[in-house]
């Protein structure tokens, strides 16, 4: 490094010796490139070492175990039978308890997944055109669309818990003098609508999301391609088609792989919203490890479980990569 | 008429036809985006009689504050919103200098395992929340950081640093080498470019990440449910999700301080919207 203290004579800093002091102090901390970045990047590797990888590896070693956390119950090795008891029988406790298992929570969660993503992926790519031009209030209107988007997942919860409810919700109400409804329709209270009515939230609170995203891809198309495109007569539907959807790929991708993964962790809106019922028809899989963990102390099963979701989240993050990535886009 | 006027006629209708459907589905979108919001701020109004009336009522007959007096009273959630205040706030402040440092080095140094690091940091943000609660509530027991904000922040700051982490390296990125070569022939060492002339020109990036992450550390649930356990340390989150009338479900209560919990995240939005908006596009774009 051929930078020395010698050309200080050219420092615009000669106000004070307390400054003099300090940039001589700056000037003795001589590393190499490679040695700051072991310096600089040493405590975020370690910190996330110890925060996010430990706490997984342990999680692993914990579904292998029972009476994990519990200090008067140590740990003790049982080899895969907590994965054995979560998909097998159950004792009938378990059965009476939670009436659905793991396979009913992996079924919510898929159907919750895979249901409320590409419709939330459509519905923002809608709002992201109708944004993608400058019109009066475009401030305001962005700032209304984000709304949902701000508000806690579980607070959220609550007020459409209100709105869903079953004698005096204004949803209720609403259908009613449209003519839907005759009389008041207990929403959150039968398996099918439940559903339903927490799909309706999440795409409600994440359209607005994935359209941000998609904009901001969408902005970083040049106009000269539409351009190109209209000289050669080409419809709006073909410029659709041929420039914004393979232009907007990577941006899709990953706006799936930024919802995928959280929607397939739900838990504030099944915990607020229906609390996992009627019957667990809305109990997603993080909010039955929750319930494994905390309200049975199942701590092995509970592992065991979290281990599955680990699995499964890499392997949908594994597919979208695979299929999607392609090394000439940028 | 001439047939000429007509097809101006037309054409203007047309016009007027394509501008009315922009703006009446931008105002629709809107609406449905804040109608839920909406719908709390008139509940919390209502008499507490009326609350649970139906036909509903849309607009408040009497309006009152009596909602808001009894969600005072109640549970405190005041101290709720300043327990949320301080857990985000420290959050903010670690990710981002973390978040700085680490985003320098991989976007401005020259090392061996540079992509495979990076890689590594990103590849944290994929690991399920649930799969890392139970260990950490059984460190965060043994340290003695339940009920304390450190318990909180902690896991927060590592949960959002690789999107503090990418959108520093982003912004370091795009600026000119001309600033670091300047630094370094007026003899400035590398620590000296970093914290005398990078860090000062990057206020953008930080505030950028800061707001991300304070929104995430403000509005998370499952960590705070479950490390904060004493009523008055916990969050605004927990602090509504849990809260239990006396006797029946009091809504208007619920409404009521629904609507005080996300007055800061409103003013949020209006005031740091472009903000926003560049974080989550920054953290998009890959």
């Amino acid at each position: 490094m051929a930078e020395t203290a010698e050309s200080s004579s050219r420092s615009p800093d000669t106000e004070g010796s307390g400054r003099q002091n300090r940039l001589q102090r700056y000037r003795d901390l001589q590393f190499s490139e490679e040695e700051l970045a072991v310096i600089l990047l040493t405590p975020v590797v370690s910190f996330l070492f110890a925060v996010s990888f430990y706490p997984i590896f342990d999680t692993i070693v914990g579904s292998l175990h029972t009476g994990y956390v519990l200090e008067m119950n140590p740990r003790q090795f049982v080899g895969l039978e907590n994965y054995r008891n979560l998909f097998g029988e159950g004792p009938y406790l378990d059965q009476l308890l939670n009436g659905g298992g793991i396979w009913n929570a992996l079924r919510v969660s898929l159907i919750y997944t895979f249901v409320s993503v590409p419709i939330e992926l459509a519905l923002g790519l809608g709002i992201a055109l109708l944004l993608n031009r400058d019109f009066k209030g475009k401030y305001f209107a962005q700032a209304a669309i984000l709304f949902p988007w701000a508000i806690p997942t579980v607070i959220n919860a609550r007020i459409w818990a209100w709105m869903f409810n079953g004698q005096y919700g204004v949803i209720n109400d609403l259908l009613m003098r449209v003519g839907i409804l005759e009389t008041q329709f207990p929403f959150l209270a039968k398996p099918d609508t439940a559903l339903i009515a927490m799909l309706f939230i999440t795409i409600w609170k994440t359209s607005s999301f994935m359209a941000l995203i998609l904009l901001a891809g969408l902005q970083s198309i040049p106009d000269h391609l539409y351009e190109a495109a209209r000289m050669d007569g080409a419809s709006r539907l073909r410029q659709f088609r041929d420039i914004t959807l393979p232009l907007l790929k990577p941006t899709l991708l990953v706006a799936l792989i930024f919802r995928t993964l959280p929607a397939f962790q739900a838990f504030g809106l099944p915990f607020g919203l229906t609390g996992g019922g009627p019957s667990s028809a809305t109990t997603t899989l993080v909010l039955f490890d929750h319930q494994l963990t905390f309200n049975r102390l199942n701590f092995g099963e509970g592992a065991a479980t979290a281990t599955l979701i680990t699995l499964i989240a890499a392997a949908i993050a594994m597919i979208y990569v695979q299929t999607l990535y392609e090394p000439e886009v940028r | 008429m001439s047939n000429d006027s007509d097809g101006f006629e037309i054409e203007r209708f047309q016009w007027v036809g394509k501008k009315v459907g922009f703006y009446g589905s931008i105002f629709i979108i809107a609406l449905i985006s804040v109608f839920p919001i909406l719908w709390m701020l008139i509940t919390s109004l209502k008499q507490p009689g009326n609350v649970v009336a139906f036909p509903v009522e849309y607009i408040p007959r009497d309006p009152t504050l009596e909602n808001y007096r009894a969600a005072i009273e109640g549970a405190p959630f005041f101290r709720y919103m300043l327990n949320s205040a301080i857990v985000a706030t420290g959050t903010a402040i670690v990710d981002v200098f973390l978040g700085a440092l680490a985003g320098y080095a991989l976007s401005r140094l020259r090392f061996r395992f540079k992509l495979p690091v990076l890689l590594l940091i990103l590849g944290t943000a994929m690991l399920p929340f649930i799969a890392r609660l139970i260990p950490l509530f059984s460190l965060a027991r043994s340290w003695g950081l339940l009920n304390s904000y450190l318990g909180l922040i902690i896991p927060y700051a590592a949960f959002q640093l690789p999107f503090a982490v990418w959108i520093f390296q982003a912004y370091f990125k795009e600026l000119p080498d001309s600033l670091e070569e300047a630094g370094l022939m007026d003899g400035l060492s590398r620590v000296g470019v970093l914290f005398r002339i990078i860090l000062p020109v990057s206020a953008p990036a930080m505030a950028t990440a800061a707001i991300i992450v304070f929104i995430y550390a403000w509005n998370e649930f499952l960590f705070a449910l479950t490390f904060m356990t004493e009523d008055s340390m916990r969050t605004i989150t927990v602090g509504i999700a849990l809260y239990q009338g006396e006797f029946q479900y009091p809504w208007g209560t619920i409404s009521a301080a629904v609507f005080m919990s996300v007055i800061p995240l409103i003013l949020f939005m209006l005031f740091f919207q472009r903000k926003v908006v560049e974080g989550l596009t920054a953290t998009g774009k890959a």
